[in-house]
């Protein structure tokens, strides 16, 4: 297969297909239309005279629209022919398709074109863990569209296919008979509609899984990338690189968007594309708190739909409590069959903590006190989760276990891998763990909620006894997870009671979660700046000596750029300038040499040995919180911090980004300028 | 056919009365709604209109208007109301239809139970099993 391209909605409808527009699927290769979580299209192949053709070039035009310059014939290295083909796509709720074929010769020219067309309707967990179908396959010809379909018991997906100009319709595509004329031209649209369809019935029209018409999905997506562009404040620099960083990031988070059901005029950031175009607790929240100096909407839609979605009762199989905010949502066949857990599944210990930092963050930056009272009981069932079905070992610490044990996950933090959470010599702890962040994001979603309790729910008694178990949990916490011979945190708590401990980059988030002792603080920043974390390019996910140490393994020596960008949010709070200034200039660096886009993580090799930050492989890019890390990155070197109705700007960027600005900040002063000039010389432990 | 006289324990019945009982729920607190279950078919289906107002529940058996019109077969709607079938689920399946505002039929099921013999606790798993799995698969 030619080199995949991916072109998307903002939603959860994506292409992915090869450079000629071909898609050639099979259950282990992920190419195909998919929508809703399924592949709508696994072949969409165009022939003419039965040649395959070739592609001069491609051209993504916008996120959701692409061009294909092609030729017939395939294999040659010299392109002499009389016909050219363009083929533009656009995403919408399937695709919809212009095919040119422009004759250049001085005859006219017969020709037999032909779009092969298949569904192999996989649910998107099918194709990652190949597995097999078990409903049947019918195709049939309504209303001028070939209809391929697939049903089992009661649930139905169709795939609707329909041409502009006269076409045969087989069961295997649409082949069209035509004559081009000397210096002439033939086209026809092709529109492909992902449609729920209806169960043991043949409709004769496409039901929409979203109840709404293609044409005004497209309008809206040219619009709403002008519009969203528009809207974001402008940033100036002196290093030029950063304007396009800021550029790509932008355009990345538009793609990024995502609507729900319940919301249709509203968007959340999805996590990544194209895999995890869906809602996730985690993602969502950290991706959310990233651009809110930039845009508050998405922080907005993100607190309501977790809210609407919130654990009410005891599930085993979702592993879902009370008050327990999502992991993630899904909708494809293996959902809807309860053979994944993800309708919504709940498997995660971070996200109800941190739907309370989100909340309090969200109302310091825009004063929006209408939507945090809105809110209050959903916080409060976040804050009560804490206590009430967190706690698994009654030792007063958040842990995490799965109930269920097929298709749950086992790590339940952000460094999800079977090996992310080890003790120096490489064991690894059991279940349940209480990894260290955990406690720190648990005690700021106390003394946030306490805030809010004073301020906006007008509680003083339970603001009060919200900040004496957070005094309580950090006194605790700075004893039981302090490793005294290493001065640092402890990774985790194991089941003993004994620390875990490895040093990770964990101790970054409890910088920014604030519950680390002011005297432990200058020791937990020496270690992230120090050789065993600092890379030079950015902090180790996990320090080098440890046991389990590897430069490319996921979360055991990878660095992560959203992992970065709290982390120089978390050394700001402490007062660690010049330090977060390091990250700043780590990162920023890194991503001038990805071209503005940071992929998901890249190589923990020492900066001075490699010269360039090496790639993690990784089927996701752009990932929603590698998008947001500059946006964060940018807040942390300018200093940018709401302080009631005003806006503390305290720069300390690296010297070489010289000025730096951002115009027209939206918030609660409704827009103001931040300005910076780089003043800290960071070449020291960046190495550059 | 119509629903069981009170005296046998309907499952359906038996929830709405529950759902409605006075000073029970706060889960719908400050919330309000109307959502409507027809369960069965055509002529022969039976109807619970459900009305949330400000977080109070009154159930009806009229077929009146509501903000959602959910269609079911009775004993889909019987397996949802006892936790047998996650609601979610079920709308992904076919096995109901929601007609007019989904967020009122999202809201709504905040309030169906769990699966029957759902915990909320696992035995705890030791370092030593946990290194052992990971060397046996690794």
């Amino acid at each position: 297969m030619s080199d995949a391209l991916v072109q998307i909605l903002e939603g959860n409808t994506f292409v992915v297909s090869d450079d000629r527009g071909d898609i050639e699927a099979s259950l282990t290769d992920p190419t195909g239309l998919f929508s809703f979580d399924t592949r709508f299209l696994s072949r969409w192949v165009l022939t003419v005279n039965g040649q395959r053709l070739t592609a001069l070039s491609t051209d993504d035009l916008q996120y959701f629209q692409t061009r294909f310059f092609l030729v017939p014939g395939t294999g040659t290295v010299y392109v002499d022919s009389q016909l050219s083909i363009i083929r533009q796509r656009e995403v919408a709720n399937g695709f919809h398709e212009e095919l040119r074929v422009l004759n250049h010769a001085n005859e006219p020219v017969q020709l037999a074109i032909q779009i092969e067309a298949a569904g192999d309707f996989a649910d998107l967990f099918e194709v990652k863990d190949a597995l097999a179908k078990k409903g049947q396959y019918s195709t049939r010809v309504a209303d001028g569209s070939l209809v391929l379909r697939y049903q089992r018991e009661t649930y139905t997906r169709e795939t609707w296919i329909s041409a502009s100009a006269p076409a045969e319709i087989a069961e295997d595509g649409l082949s069209f008979s035509v004559s081009v004329p000397p210096h002439g031209e033939w086209s026809t649209e092709l529109n492909v509609v992902a449609s729920e369809g209806v169960a043991d019935a043949e409709p004769d029209q496409p039901v929409g899984i979203r109840g709404q018409g293609q044409r005004r999905v497209r309008r809206d997506m040219a619009r709403g990338l002008q519009k969203w562009l528009g809207r974001a404040p402008a940033v100036e620099c002196d290093w030029e690189p950063l304007k396009l960083i800021y550029r790509r990031c932008l355009t990345d988070l538009a793609a990024l968007r995502f609507s729900t059901l319940t919301m249709p005029g509203r968007s959340l950031p999805a996590a990544g594309l194209p895999w995890f175009m869906t809602i996730f607790g985690r993602d969502s929240i950290f991706t959310s708190l990233q651009a809110l100096p930039f845009t508050s909407e998405l922080a907005a839609t993100t607190l309501m739909a977790l809210a609407e979605r919130q654990g009410t009762r005891i599930d085993d199989f979702r592993d879902e409590d009370p008050g327990r905010i999502l992991h993630e949502m899904r909708y494809g066949e293996m959902a809807a069959f309860e053979e994944r857990p993800h309708s919504p599944y709940y498997g995660n210990a971070d996200a109800t903590p941190l739907f309370v930092v989100l909340l309090d963050e969200y109302e310091r930056w825009t004063g929006d006190v209408k939507l945090v009272r809105s809110l209050e009981k959903a916080a409060r069932a976040a804050l009560a989760w804490i206590d009430e079905y967190a706690d698994l070992q009654g030792n007063g610490y958040v842990s995490y276990q799965r109930r269920n044990t097929e298709t749950g996950l086992e790590n339940q933090c952000w460094k999800d891998s079977w090996d992310s959470i080890s003790y120096r010599n490489g064991d690894l702890p059991g279940f349940p763990r209480a990894t260290c962040e955990l406690q720190g994001y648990a005690y700021d979603a106390k003394m946030r909620g306490a805030r809010l309790a004073r301020l906006v729910w007008k509680d003083p008694a339970f603001a009060d006894r919200l900040e004496k178990e957070a005094a309580d949990l950090k006194r605790r916490f700075n004893r039981d997870f302090w490793v005294t011979d290493g001065e640092y945190f402890a990774v985790a708590l194991d089941t003993d009671g004994r620390q875990v401990d490895s040093l990770t980059s964990n101790n970054g988030h409890l910088l920014w979660s604030g519950i680390v002792d002011r005297s432990k603080a200058r020791a937990v920043a020496r270690h992230l700046t120090g050789p065993r974390l600092f890379s030079g390019w950015g902090i180790r996910t996990l320090a080098e000596g440890e046991a389990r140490y590897n430069p490319i393994g996921y979360h055991v020596g990878t660095v992560w750029p959203f992992d970065n960008s709290f982390i120089a949010w978390g050394l700001r709070r402490y007062g660690f300038k010049d330090e977060a200034a390091s990250i700043v200039a780590g990162i920023m660096a890194a991503a001038e040499i990805f071209a503005g886009r940071l992929p998901e993580a890249f190589g923990g090799y020492p900066r001075s040995s490699t010269r360039y930050p090496v790639r993690y492989p990784t089927a996701c890019s752009p990932q929603a919180w590698s998008t947001g890390a500059p946006l964060l990155l940018l807040r942390a070197g300018l200093g940018l911090e709401p302080d009631g109705e005003h806006l503390i700007v305290d720069p300390a960027l690296p010297d070489w980004m010289g000025s730096t600005e951002i115009l027209d900040l939206p918030g609660r002063w409704k827009r103001i300028d931040a300005f910076g000039r780089g003043r800290v010389k960071t070449d020291r432990l960046t190495g550059r | 056919m119509p629903a069981a006289s009170s005296g046998t324990a309907d499952p359906i019945d038996q929830f709405f009365a529950i759902l409605a009982a006075p000073g029970r729920i706060s889960t719908f607190e400050g919330e309000s709604a109307t959502v409507r279950f027809d369960a069965g078919d055509g002529s022969d289906s039976e109807h619970w209109h459900v009305r949330i107002a400000d977080g109070e529940v009154s159930v009806s058996r009229a077929c009146a208007p509501a903000d959602a019109v959910v269609r079911m077969q009775r004993r889909h709607l019987e397996a949802m109301v006892t936790g047998r079938l996650n609601a979610q689920a079920a709308i992904l399946r076919g096995l109901l239809t929601c007609e007019g505002s989904v967020a009122a039929l999202v809201m709504f099921q905040r309030s169906l139970p769990g699966p029957p013999g759902s915990a909320g606790r696992v035995a705890p798993i030791s370092s030593e099993s946990v290194t052992a799995q990971h060397a046996r698969t690794a």
